[in-house]
């Protein structure tokens, strides 16, 4: 038989560590704490070693319960001394302290432009549909600016006045600044077979005087889709999960009849923004006459394109009421965005 | 073209308010502009399309109305009361030049008195934003905006000769028009000539001459078909649109030509009096015939994505004036009306339906299915070169690709072949296109300056525009190169420190080689080159200072570094991303070493030799430069110190304090060779 009860031990060992952690936290300064961890966790004669001499005497069978209590207690004595150990070094560190509210470090992040945010977002949008992002010239001759897109010699968008057009030599042909980026569907449409899904993006010209809302240079994003059996209900659908994602929430679309050369039936496509219809752009299925100038069978295949004016988009979303502000390149425009 | 309620409603009663029609007729295809009181009356404003000329008038409106209300149209049939003396007998009239004017009608009218409009006339012009003159001008212009087809009134007593000639404009020809003011014209142009000279510009204005006035009392009344061409030419060559010419550049109904001139006769009669001649004098013939049309009803279905009733499509086709050629269901032939030249095909006929039944029928939710689609190299390009500017704390600009004489009197990086221009101008005086964006750069940073924008550190992303000069072959006369362009505060080395983390995260390998540029300070310059495999190194970019004189230019104040790089010689290959070089587990060991060398030795030389000393390919990890000093005293004259930092560390163990002494020997002994350097202390 052991010489002391598992009860006494316990109740020993549970009184040592209420009264070691008590006396922990209340120490005021380092004197106090040493004081306290010589009395509790003292190396040779503190309490807790002598607590442990006890063990010796438990009944064996009580040993390995005794051996956890001694071992909870000494964890929770050894974390009292350690937390009151850091709080007095927290205190002398006091004098040390800092303006936490100073300034950080200053670090200078750039900014890109809002219209190729713009861009990006509906590139975006559109890629997760399949369609691929293209490019192309800029400077353009009048097949893939007019002629392919079914805008006749006579079409009143050939004037030279509503075009910029370059100083050729005589009996050459004409060339100009596109002004539409539907020249570089056509240049796909030509090289590629279908079926297609493009966005294409870029800047297009027209001479029109810089006002409020108007650019002589601006960017439009048009999406195309060849497919056998494309349908409007398909092109709805694509504009409404454009509209969607872009502006956020359940955004419906709505078509109203309009007149593009290159598209038949053409539209104008509104989206929901703010509670009322704003106008976004043109749409329409792809003329046969366009499919079949590129070597399609219309017979066999259809297609839907839409254009955006990035120009007008972006600054409704940015509430930026002067679109020459793009074109400003002021540092304190350009780094809000 | 502004409609006035009152006067529509002369042929269609539609029995809805206003905001339902201007509603209705929006969504078919006539979009709303405004609509405003005018009286008693209201005006309503709509925008039509250059291929719907038939709505230039009440009446193409008015037949809108009646297909998509479902009421009747009802349309006035013009019987002037003619006297015996034919019209003939008072006028001839030849046609010249047919493709100019392929029709040519007039009609006479004697006896009139020339006064006020009655009330219910005047106003309606009112209404449409039209001041009433007298009674005759009056109605030619009320005929116009009812039908679409432009007239025109002389005073007879004043054609000169009896003759009416229509021909084109003689070069330099010169001709006062309604408005008193002098035109000089060209043979672009076309006139109505009497027997000694022009007394109408074709197609858009009359004469002063021969303009009807308060004595007038025979009128000769004019309804022709002009060539769209010829009047555009001389309404834009002389700033001169009116309502005529407006309609005849879009081509009114052909059918009107007639209509018009009775309609016109009859009401002329009817507010000033007189005699209307028998029949009309005509000249040349009716362009433009009906087409005939097939339309598969299945078809409708195919292009709308649902499917509309054959029953409602034969009375949609049929109360825009349609005619369907026989009996038939699934397949019909239908001629389209001679006020509807814009349809002409299958498709036509399939958007008609559509826009009456109305677009919202279509659902806006069928899904569409997936499709994989990659990021192309160029625009992983685009958007790598881009992330590291921003990251370096530059803003992205955008600048106009069209500069002015000045900005391209600077030497291009890119091409010795002079600017291609354009007209109009983009801007005043901007009509070059760009061969380089950096002098547009400059001047954004500038303007920021001026302004005292926080900083002016600009990159733009754009095209530039090379003359190919003679080697098109075939292709497009000009090159677009893509360019990254960069304007930074601080000296070459900032510049050249950007160009060279947009090359590096690009994969590009290449060399800085000292050379001038136009906008750069003498000797403070370079090109880069790009090495390439099996290929001749190409120049791929420029880097340097801005010059003083460039600066104060721009307003700029130094030192300024920018460096231009073409983007699509340093596109990134392929689609696969990097593979990973594992971070070797080993430590690294530094060495530094003091090199003397000839003051004018380029790093780029030292660097080489080191990288080639034997065992550095493996076992050389960076090269860093410390320091440059330079001093007579102790160095000698014409020599510099370099302090080279070198890291040293193996992929396969930890390097022995053999095997980097080894390697130091090596490189010194590298350099000793190449550059004649010489380890110091």
């Amino acid at each position: 038989m052991g010489t002391v009860s598992l009860e006494s031990f316990r109740a020993d060992v549970e009184r040592l560590r209420a009264e070691a952690v008590a006396a922990l936290v209340v120490a005021g300064d380092d004197a106090e704490l040493e004081q306290a961890r010589i009395e509790f966790a003292g190396a040779k004669s503190g309490r807790l070693k002598g607590i442990q001499k006890l063990l010796g005497g438990l009944d064996g069978a009580d040993r390995p319960e005794a051996g956890r209590l001694f071992n909870e207690a000494k964890g929770a004595i050894t974390a009292a001394l350690d937390a009151a150990q850091a709080r007095l070094a927290g205190a002398s560190a006091e004098a040390a302290a800092i303006d936490v509210t100073l300034p950080g470090l200053p670090f200078r992040h750039g900014h890109v432009h809002p219209i190729t945010q713009t861009i990006r977002r509906v590139q975006e949008i559109m890629a997760r549909l399949g369609f691929e992002s293209v490019d192309g010239p800029e400077v353009e001759d009048q097949w893939h600016n007019f002629e392919a897109l079914a805008i006749g010699a006579e079409h009143p968008a050939r004037d030279p006045l509503d075009n910029f057009y370059l100083a050729v030599a005589q009996g050459t042909d004409p060339l100009l600044l596109r002004s539409q980026t539907s020249t570089v569907q056509i240049r796909v449409m030509e090289q590629r077979k279908p079926p297609l899904r493009i966005v294409s993006l870029g800047r297009v010209y027209r001479p029109d005087t810089a006002d409020a809302t108007h650019y002589p240079m601006f960017h439009q994003v048009e999406g195309l889709l060849v497919e056998p059996g494309a349908t409007m209900a398909d092109l709805k659908g694509v504009l409404r999960f454009l509209a969607s994602s872009f502006l956020g929430g359940d955004v419906h679309v709505r078509f109203r009849p309009s007149f593009f050369p290159f598209t038949e039936p053409s539209v104008e496509f509104d989206m929901e923004w703010g509670g009322r219809w704003v106008e976004m752009g043109g749409a329409g299925m792809v003329d046969p006459a366009v499919l079949a100038a590129v070597g399609y069978d219309p017979a066999e295949v259809s297609g839907f394109a839409f254009g955006l004016g990035v120009e007008r988009i972006a600054a409704r979303r940015y509430g930026v009421a002067d679109i020459r502000d793009f074109y400003r390149n002021d540092v304190r425009f350009l780094q809000q965005f | 073209m502004i409609i006035s309620t009152t006067w529509l409603a002369e042929y269609v009663r539609w029995e809805a308010p206003v905001e339902e029609l201007v509603r209705r007729l929006l969504m078919s295809g006539l979009n709303h502009e405004a609509t405003w009181p005018v009286g008693a009356d209201t005006a309503i404003d709509i925008e039509v399309t250059s291929n719907r000329p038939d709505c230039l008038g009440h009446v193409g409106v008015a037949r809108e109305v009646a297909v998509l209300f479902d009421r009747p149209l009802h349309i006035p049939a013009p019987r002037p009361l003619e006297a015996n003396v034919p019209a003939a007998a008072a006028i001839a009239v030849e046609i010249v030049d047919p493709d100019v004017c392929p029709r040519y009608t007039a009609r006479v009218i004697r006896g009139v008195r020339v006064g006020p409009s009655p009330a219910w006339l005047a106003e309606r012009l009112r209404t449409i934003g039209i001041e009433p003159v007298n009674n005759v001008v009056d109605v030619t212009n009320y005929v116009m905006m009812e039908c679409g087809q432009p007239l025109h009134a002389f005073d007879l007593a004043k054609v000169r000769g009896g003759r009416i000639i229509v021909r084109r404009a003689r070069e330099g020809e010169t001709f006062r028009a309604i408005n008193h003011k002098d035109y000089s014209l060209t043979s672009g142009m076309a006139v109505i000539a009497d027997a000694e000279g022009p007394v109408a510009l074709a197609g858009v204005m009359g004469g002063a001459e021969s303009e009807i006035a308060a004595d007038t009392v025979e009128v000769l009344l004019e309804s022709a078909q002009f060539a769209p061409l010829v009047v555009r030419a001389a309404a834009r060559g002389l700033v001169l649109m009116s309502a005529s010419s407006y309609r005849f550049e879009r081509g009114p109904d052909p059918a009107a030509v007639e209509w018009a001139s009775r309609r016109a006769a009859a009401l002329i009669q009817e507010l000033a009096g007189g005699e209307v001649l028998a029949g009309g004098v005509e000249a040349g013939a009716i362009a433009g015939g009906r087409a005939t049309i097939d339309l598969r009803a299945a078809r409708v279905e195919e292009v709308l994505g649902v499917p509309v009733a054959v029953g409602r499509q034969a009375e949609i086709l049929t109360g825009l004036g349609f005619v369907k050629e026989a009996a038939c269901s699934e397949r019909c032939r239908w001629q389209a009306p001679s006020w509807r030249r814009d349809v002409t095909r299958e498709i036509d006929l399939v958007e008609e339906i559509a826009r009456i039944e109305g677009y919202d029928s279509i659902p806006e939710d069928r899904p569409i299915h997936a499709k994989p689609v990659e990021q192309s190299a160029r625009e992983r390009t685009i958007r790598v070169a881009g992330e590291v500017l921003v990251a370096a704390g530059l803003c992205e600009a955008m600048t106009r690709s069209v500069v002015s004489e000045a900005f391209e009197a600077t030497a291009s990086p890119w091409t010795t072949l002079p600017p291609r221009r354009v007209a109009p101008a983009l801007v005043r005086g901007a009509d070059r296109l760009r061969r380089s964006l950096l002098p547009s750069l400059l001047e954004a940073s500038g303007h920021n300056r001026a302004v005292g924008a926080p900083h002016g550190d600009l990159f733009e992303v754009a095209r530039a525009y090379l003359d190919r000069g003679g080697n098109a072959a075939g292709g497009s006369p000009l090159e677009e190169p893509l360019l990254v362009s960069l304007v930074v505060g601080g000296p070459y080395a900032k510049a050249k420190g950007l160009a060279e983390g947009v090359i590096g995260r690009l994969g590009g390998v290449v060399e800085f080689r000292r050379r001038a540029f136009d906008l750069f300070t003498p000797g403070r310059a370079a090109e880069i080159v790009l090495e390439r495999a099996g290929a001749e190194p190409v120049r791929v970019g420029v880097v340097g200072e801005v010059s003083d004189r460039v600066l104060s230019r721009f307003g700029l104040e130094g030192p300024v570094s920018a460096a231009e790089l073409r983007l699509d010689l340093l596109e990134i290959s392929g689609s696969q991303p990097r593979k990973l070089v594992p971070p070797s587990e080993f430590p690294a060991v530094q060495r530094d070493l003091n090199f003397v060398v000839d003051q004018g030795l380029l790093w780029a030389d030292v660097e080489r030799a080191i990288r080639s000393a034997p065992g550095a390919d493996t076992l050389l990890e960076e090269i860093t430069l410390e320091q440059v000093w330079e001093d007579a005293q102790r160095l000698g004259a014409g020599k510099k110190s370099l302090v080279v930092g070198l890291r040293f560390r193996s992929q396969t163990g930890t390097i022995s304090s053999d095997e980097s002494k080894r390697l130091v020997e090596a490189i010194v002994a590298s350099c000793g060779h190449s550059c004649k350097a010489i380890l110091r202390g």
